[in-house]
């Protein structure tokens, strides 16, 4: 009981330890795996990060040159951003922001000439 | 005639106002000794508001009216201690109150409120014994049961039955559910019963329930006040130590059981008041 | 008051997890305890059909995100066997840090829960508040907070670096510091001993008999503990299981606060032996037969059972984990309990159901 007062007594005078999240915001670790993104102009749709991915949220289609990533489903492991052989998958160290929608990221490359004048979607 | 009807008015808005500010307080400081910043001051409020606010579910005719006989006897018991009314009668509406709040909980069908209420019984059998008790020290003292004759005093009861104060401060505990002592309900729900007695009291009816709670609170708060009815700032420290030591109780103390209540609060509580009681007697 | 039947749960404040316990009641007492579980099963098991071998890493470690490390470290061991597979000493050093990293998080979290089963919910925010440290040791070398992902066939995919050990351990001795000061409190305090001492007392008997694993079982006496088997890099580390004798509440609160105290003496040898070299072999080809793999989870031994035909996908994967074989301990300690007791005695073999449904 005694050292429980002792220990409330230090907890009253020094800062709390939560923060008043979405006001201040702690920075990230350096090695914190958080979103991933997709330098599109590097990719080369080689689709290794489709295929090593575990929870299969990533989906290459070459013809079209189209990137497509399903955030809600993506479990941040970084295998992809592993795999990738042109070094254009790479995982940021902070997490994605909250959505009210589920949404698709999907990504148009310029390997091949765009079948319709679309400018790139980007989440 | 007026002047009644002010007082009156003004125990009715503010009793609630004071006892909601003083749970608010209670929730910002109990966070912080747990290292946490905690909600904002009005946050109480806000509950209450958005309970209002929402469908109002009746689970039972009797229920309902349980939820408005107690806001009804505990607004009563604190406009009678601003009008310096009878010690006793306060203490017994108080009790017939309380008395609502538990046939609410067992008309309804569900075994955590019939559960809690009938913890919330044993609860009352600890601590109505005991209020009476620092009843009759206030009467050994005065030579009357009306509030009116502390008032009359040169010097603070404080000093003459210090021990009766602990156990109103025992008491103070199981009314107000803290650690030791939260059997029935609970303020978190973080108990077997969950929210025991209040389980089936849902929307504005717990909102009723909620309110009176608050005036138990402002009604028990100033009966620790009347220790030191001389000065109103001593009146004013008297409580917000009490209040201190409530909390710090309820952070350094793990939830006891029934058995444990019942024998602690009356071995504690009688032998002190006995003792308090023999001391005045004996003078 | 007349018998009594109360639905304990799946969704109850007190309990972190869904299971639902029925329980009759005789006045406060307990007369019969029922559970039901089903709430939480997502089939995971199933999922080698249509994962390769490697994604599994990723799927077991769902399995529970408690005790995840030491799902994935223990399918791969398993693989690693299978396929005959020598990781590098540097890589089991790594694991054994990291899953007793895991290990004192997941006490630390039960040691808040069981805080708050009793009602005291400050001391609970100070387990909590010492664990987010854990926590935060383990993103800032892993990259996660509790799905940490080190693990892959063939060692570990992150590695320590000189400045990041001295961090750790510069990070437990604060979290030493501020554990012994809540030692009295856990260990000594009055209210707590009310509440823990004496509560779903099991023998030494009765809990062998039973099968209980992990510190439901040491705390009844019997000492048993799978990294005892010395794995990874336990044939290096000096280590003797932590054992009580008297089989109540209090005595498994007991095991696994000294547990948490045991596992900074682990890290501390294995970052002081530490061995250079790599942290990953190169795997090639499949793994074919059947094999069985142990480890000790925070819970108790957990156990896996691999067979694989030489394809990608694993043709059966079989998780018989802790928890699954401490509930049975439930049904002999409720029964007789009050049901203030019963929060007290759920939480005492630290439940997780998310282990048990898979």
């Amino acid at each position: 009981m005694f050292t429980m007062t002792s220990t409330i007594l230090r907890n009253l005078l020094k800062e709390p330890a939560t923060r008043r999240y979405p006001a201040s915001v702690r920075p990230s670790f350096e090695a914190a795996r958080g979103e991933i993104r997709n330098d599109i102009h590097v990719c080369t749709f080689c689709g290794v990060c489709a295929v090593k991915c575990p929870s299969q949220c990533i989906t290459v289609d070459r013809k079209a040159a189209d990137w497509s990533y399903d955030p809600s489903a993506c479990v941040q492991c970084g295998v992809c951003a592993e795999v990738c052989t042109s070094g254009s998958l790479q995982q940021a160290r902070d997490y994605r922001k909250p959505v009210r929608k589920k949404e698709l990221v999907v990504l148009k490359g310029a390997t091949t000439p765009p079948k319709h004048s679309d400018p790139p979607v980007t989440g | 005639m007026i002047r009644h009807g002010i007082l009156i008015a003004a125990a009715l808005i503010f009793g609630p106002l004071v006892g909601g500010l003083i749970s608010g307080m209670d929730r910002i400081l109990t966070a912080r000794v747990q290292s946490r910043i905690g909600p904002p001051l009005l946050q109480p409020f806000y509950d209450v508001i958005k309970l209002l606010g929402k469908e109002k579910v009746v689970v039972n005719v009797w229920q309902a009216f349980c939820a408005n006989a107690y806001l009804t006897a505990a607004s009563i018991a604190v406009v009678l201690l601003c009008l310096r009314s009878d010690l006793l009668l306060i203490l017994f509406i108080q009790a017939v109150g309380s008395v609502f709040l538990v046939v609410g909980a067992f008309s309804s069908t569900s075994p955590y409120s019939q559960i809690g209420a009938h913890r919330e019984l044993l609860q009352m059998l600890c601590y109505e014994p005991l209020l009476i008790l620092v009843a009759v020290g206030v009467y050994l003292q005065t030579g009357s049961f009306r509030i009116a004759a502390v008032h009359a005093l040169h010097q603070p009861m404080l000093l003459k039955l210090p021990f009766l104060f602990l156990v109103l401060g025992l008491v103070l505990t199981i009314k107000l559910r803290k650690s030791p002592f939260d059997l029935s309900t609970s303020h978190h729900a973080h108990q077997e019963l969950v929210k025991g007695l209040l389980t089936d009291y849902s929307g504005p009816l717990l909102a009723l329930t909620e309110i009176a709670h608050w005036c138990d609170t402002a009604l028990l708060l100033g009966f620790c006040s009347l220790f030191w009815a001389t000065n109103p700032i001593g009146a004013l420290l008297l409580v917000a130590v009490t209040y201190l030591m409530e909390i710090w109780i309820d952070n350094v103390c793990a939830r006891m059981n029934w058995r444990w209540m019942l024998g602690y609060g009356w071995g504690m509580g009688m032998a002190l008041s006995l003792v308090n009681l023999v001391w005045l007697y004996a003078r | 008051m007349t018998r009594t039947i109360i639905p304990f749960g799946p969704q109850h404040p007190v309990l972190p997890e869904p299971i639902h316990l029925m329980l009759t009641l005789d006045d406060e007492v307990i007369t019969e305890a029922v559970p039901a579980f089903g709430f939480v099963h997502r089939g995971l098991e199933k999922l080698v059909e249509i994962r390769d071998f490697h994604q599994m890493i990723y799927v077991v470690e769902r399995i529970c995100g408690i005790c995840s490390m030491l799902h994935a470290m223990c399918y791969c061991q398993g693989i690693e066997e299978m396929m005959g597979i020598e990781t590098p000493p540097r890589a089991r050093f790594l694991r054994v840090i990291w899953s007793e990293l895991h290990r004192m998080h997941s006490h630390l979290l039960w040691l808040g829960l069981f805080a708050d089963s009793f009602g005291f919910e400050s001391l609970f925010m100070q387990f909590w508040k010492i664990r987010e440290k854990i926590l935060d040791i383990d993103e800032a070398t892993t990259g996660n907070r509790i799905i940490v992902s080190v693990n892959v066939i063939g060692g570990v995919r992150k590695d320590l670096t000189l400045e990041q050990t001295r961090g750790i351990l510069s990070e437990l001795k604060s979290v030493e510091t501020e554990l012994k000061r809540l030692e009295t409190t856990i260990l000594n305090d009055y209210t707590v001993q009310n509440r823990t001492v004496g509560k779903g007392v099991l023998t030494a008997k009765q809990a062998y008999e039973l099968g209980l694993v992990g510190p439901t079982l040491r705390a009844s006496g019997v000492m048993q503990d799978a990294r005892m088997l010395k794995y990874a890099a336990f044939d290096d580390i000096a280590f003797t299981p932590v054992v009580e004798t008297d089989g109540d509440c209090y005595a498994r609160c007991k095991v696994r606060f000294r547990e948490v105290f045991q596992s900074i003496d682990l890290i501390r040898q294995a970052i002081g032996k530490l061995p250079n070299g790599e942290i990953a072999v190169k795997v090639k080809g499949r793994p074919d037969g059947e094999v069985t793999s142990r480890v000790e989870q925070p819970r108790g031994e957990v156990f896996y059972y691999i067979r694989a035909n030489g394809t990608k996908h694993l043709e059966r994967l079989r998780v018989r984990t802790p928890t699954f074989a401490n509930v049975p301990a439930l049904l002999t300690m409720l029964p007789g309990a009050g049901l203030s007791d019963v929060p007290v005695i759920v939480l005492s073999i630290d439940p997780c159901i998310s282990c048990t449904e898979r």
